[in-house]
Parts: C-alpha cells; sequence; structure tokens
C-alpha cells in the first residue's frame, strides 16, 4: 500500500510527534507514504471562504501533485482533509469549473485530472489496511484505560462531501483505539468543534472551548486523542494557559496505536507532547 | 408588520444567494437550531447565527459587516448539518466574507495568512531552521513548495491582488 503523504503546515512546522508518529505506525503496518514534491499549503479552510475558485486552485496543485505520483493522498490534518476532499469532488463533478481551474493552473504547469482520491489517515487506517490487520501488530495492551476520541468537523462535515463517517455518531476514532486495548468512551460533548479556527480572532473563545471539553472528558476519562494539529493544539495550549492545569494527556492518535504495537516513546515523539503523558504510558501492559 | 426591503438591501441579499451552498437563504423560519447549536455563540454573545440569516434577509448589510463578527465563525458545519431548512449559516458567512474582500475589507491577521501562503507557500515559514529541527526528529526536509507557482495561480485569479489593496 503507498500513497502521497500530505502533511500540512501546521504539523510540518509544529508537531513533530504527531508527524514521527504517524510515519512509524503506518511503516509497522506496511504502508508507504512518499513525500510530495513540490506540495504545499492545502489552501486553508480560510481560503475557500474568501474566494472559491482560488481556494479550489490552490488545493487542486496539491492534487495534481499526487496525480502525477499516482497515488492517493493522505492528509493527517482535518483542515487540509476538508479543503482537499471538497475540491477533489467539485472539480471531478463539475467539468466548466475543472476547465475554470485548470486554466489557472497553467500558471503553475498544473493540470487538474480528477484521478485520485483524498483520505485522512484515520479512514485509510479503518478501510484500507483494516481493525483486524492492526489488531494484529499488537504488542501490548492499555487494558482499563479509558480514551476519549476527539473527531474534529472537517474530517466528517459536511457530511455529504467528506461521506467518511456519520458526523452524529462517529466510530473511526473509536474503533482504532479499541484495538489497543483501551476503551473508548463516550462523553458529552464528544462532538463540538475545538474552535480552533477563530484563535487568531478570540483567543479566550478557544481557551474556553478547549478547557469545557478537557474539564468534560477528566470526568468520564484518562485522556484524549486526536486526529487534526489544530485540535490537539487548542486542547494542549488551553490547558497550559491555567495555573493549575486539568492535565489531561492528549496524544495524536498513531502515538497511542504506536505504543500498544510496542514503539518506543522516542520513535513516536511522546516527549514533545506538552501535557505529560505519564498515566497514559504507566498503564501499557506486556 | 410588513417590512420594506429596498432595492439595495434586495440586491445585496441575491448577492449572498449566489454563493453555492447559501441559496436556500429565504427558507429560513428563524427556528434558532443554529444558534442553540453553534459552539461560538454558546460562548460570545454578540454571535447569533440566527440572527446573521435574519439580517441578510432584510439587507441590513452594516451591522453584518462589523467588527470582527464575520471572522468569529469556526466553520465546524454544525448549523450546516442540523438546520431543518439546509439554510447553512456556515456558507452564509462565506459569502459575506466574499461580498467584504470584494468591497477591500480583510481583517489584517488573514490578510498576512494569506499573503504569507503566496510568498512562502505554507501558513508558516518552514526554512534551514525548522528543517533542522526536523532532521533531529528523524523527519525528512518539508517539502519545498513552487511558491511561483502559488503565487501566479493566487494572482491569477485576481484574488492576490484584492487581498494586497484590503483594508481592514
Ligand atoms: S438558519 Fe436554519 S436552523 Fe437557523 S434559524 Fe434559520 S431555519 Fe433555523
Ligand atoms: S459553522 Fe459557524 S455559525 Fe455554524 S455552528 Fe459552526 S461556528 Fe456557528
Amino acid at each position: 500500500m503507498k500513497y502521497a503523504f500530505f502533511v500540512g503546515c501546521t504539523t510540518l512546522s509544529r508537531l513533530p510527534g504527531y508527524e514521527k508518529s504517524a510515519r512509524k505506525v503506518a511503516e509497522k503496518l506496511g504502508v508507504e507514504l512518499l513525500d510530495m514534491p513540490g506540495s504545499g499549503c492545502c489552501g486553508t479552510t480560510y481560503l475557500e471562504t474568501l474566494d472559491h475558485k482560488t481556494g479550489l486552485a490552490v488545493a487542486a496543485r496539491n492534487i495534481a501533485i499526487a496525480e502525477e505520483m499516482g497515488l492517493d493522498v493522505v492528509t493527517i490534518c482535518n483542515g487540509c482533509t476538508e479543503v482537499l476532499t471538497k475540491a477533489n469532488r467539485e472539480l471531478k463533478e463539475n467539468p466548466k469549473l475543472r476547465a475554470e481551474v485548470n486554466d489557472v493552473l497553467a500558471e503553475a504547469g498544473k493540470e487538474f485530472k480528477g484521478t485520485v482520491e483524498v483520505k485522512h489517515y484515520v479512514r485509510m487506517l479503518k478501510e484500507d489496511v483494516g481493525l483486524d490487520a492492526i489488531q494484529e501488530k499488537m504488542e501490548k495492551s492499555f487494558r482499563g484505560l479509558k480514551v476519549a476520541s476527539h473527531y474534529g468537523c472537517h474530517m466528517l462535515k459536511p457530511k455529504e462531501i467528506l461521506m467518511s463517517d456519520d458526523p452524529e455518531n462517529p466510530t473511526v476514532l473509536d474503533d482504532l483505539v479499541a484495538t489497543t486495548g483501551a476503551e473508548p468512551i463516550d462523553y458529552p460533548n464528544k462532538l463540538e468543534c475545538c474552535a480552533g479556527p477563530v484563535m487568531g480572532v478570540r483567543e479566550n473563545v478557544t481557551w474556553s472551548v478547549g478547557l469545557d471539553k478537557v474539564k468534560t472528558v477528566k470526568q468520564y476519562g484518562d485522556a484524549l486523542v486526536t486526529a487534526c494539529p489544530f485540535c490537539y493544539l487548542t486542547y494542549e495550549r488551553c490547558q497550559l494557559m491555567q495555573e493549575e492545569s486539568p492535565n489531561l494527556p492528549v496524544l495524536h492518535i498513531p502515538q497511542l496505536l504506536g505504543l500498544a504495537m510496542g514503539l518506543d516513546t522516542d520513535e513516536l515523539g511522546i516527549g514533545h507532547n506538552k501535557v505529560p503523558s505519564t498515566v497514559v504510558l504507566e498503564r501499557l501492559e506486556g | 408588520m410588513t417590512i420594506t426591503v429596498s432595492r439595495e438591501a434586495k440586491e445585496f441579499r441575491r448577492k449572498v444567494m449566489e454563493t453555492p451552498g447559501a441559496e436556500k437563504l429565504m427558507r429560513c423560519y428563524q427556528c434558532g437550531t443554529c444558534t442553540a447549536d453553534c459552539p461560538i455563540a454558546k460562548r460570545v454573545p454578540e454571535f447569533r447565527p440566527r440572527q446573521i440569516a435574519r439580517l441578510v434577509m432584510y439587507g441590513q448589510k452594516e451591522r453584518l459587516m462589523e467588527g470582527d463578527l464575520l471572522y468569529l465563525c469556526a466553520g465546524c458545519y454544525t448549523c450546516y448539518e442540523h438546520c431543518p431548512q439546509e439554510v447553512h449559516v456556515s456558507e452564509i458567512v462565506s459569502a459575506l466574507r466574499r461580498i467584504s474582500l470584494d468591497e477591500g475589507h480583510l481583517l489584517p491577521g488573514f490578510k498576512a495568512l494569506m499573503e504569507g501562503v503566496a510568498e512562502m507557500g505554507y501558513i508558516y515559514e518552514i526554512d534551514e531552521f525548522e528543517n533542522e529541527m526536523r532532521e533531529d526528529d528523524g523527519l525528512p526536509p518539508a517539502p519545498v513548495p513552487d511558491t511561483d507557482g502559488i503565487e501566479a495561480v493566487m494572482r491569477a485569479t485576481g484574488f492576490l491582488g484584492k487581498v494586497e489593496a484590503s483594508t481592514r
């Protein structure tokens, strides 16, 4: 299994622990993630709101690189996932729009052909690798550890475009958590947005949204897992801003998977997580 | 009570409804589901998705374009998924952002962000320093974006010019 790996700006420059663990876990599962030469920002979720055509073109330039590689795209950021999936769908379905965007893309020497798919890493794990194959790689167990999943919005919505999981009752992350032996838990504000996108406008709103989730999860579970750099940063930073931090460990989903696969903490970049994961590491059995 | 809507207001409304996803504005029956479920409205009293829909229907453009209102939407699509009438306030907000930029306005942070994408190919600078840190972590250098290509694309649509000329 081979994919074009679209890491995304925020993970590339801010979250080595996420990227390292995603690469290591893929390797362990025999999945090859190839870098995309010349790729850049997906365009951001903001760009598409400001100018639809430009948003499509900037996204499509990246997709065209994967097309040249002849590979489907795997993303690890919810923002990139939504932006690239939406552009891919719209341009595949609307020949008129595709022609207009290709006119613009010629400026960058690229053409969108519509030959590849885009999926989030967690979907690739569940749908292409399969939960059984993942389970087989587990050498250790988080038995008894209660883990809350935060899905984030753009992996799931709008549903008619992402078509990945039910946005009102998503299961992909919980299913992955279960492969580690940990207990996936439900909690009241599970589907609430992290509000990461307003961090640059009203920071305090993001921290308030983040803390609400962190405090709720703390009542029901031992740790939170995310599948997006923005969600992760919200739940980590909102705690660091507090004098008395709730100290809820936040892990990138491949970190949790990797630990249960027996990979060491260094390979998974656990040391980069700023809220200590000690309570999680202590529960690893076997 | 009859509310008269001026020609200018109607024109504004029409522009919003031209945006893909925002066509069904007039179906809004003000049930308030969007406001009740919006994560931002829960914390920011002046951000009311239902009111945004109403203000657009009545062409109250000035009130919508005030301050940072349009940029408080997190784009979480909760209102999009939950609206019984498929009004899609999230897409109405996008339409309003486009109209505001067409009229020469963009918040400074977003202007810098968009100019950054054109200049660096990423939203952050990823150069030797970042790549050395990546190397320490055993990670390959970040892809080098074709910045000329990205800038050319963003300019060809007229977008970058609008961004550069924009003021708050
Ligand atoms: S936009 Fe939809 S959810 Fe919001 S008030 Fe109107 S009908 Fe109700
Ligand atoms: S998309 Fe915007 S308006 Fe709609 S629920 Fe989310 S934050 Fe609120």
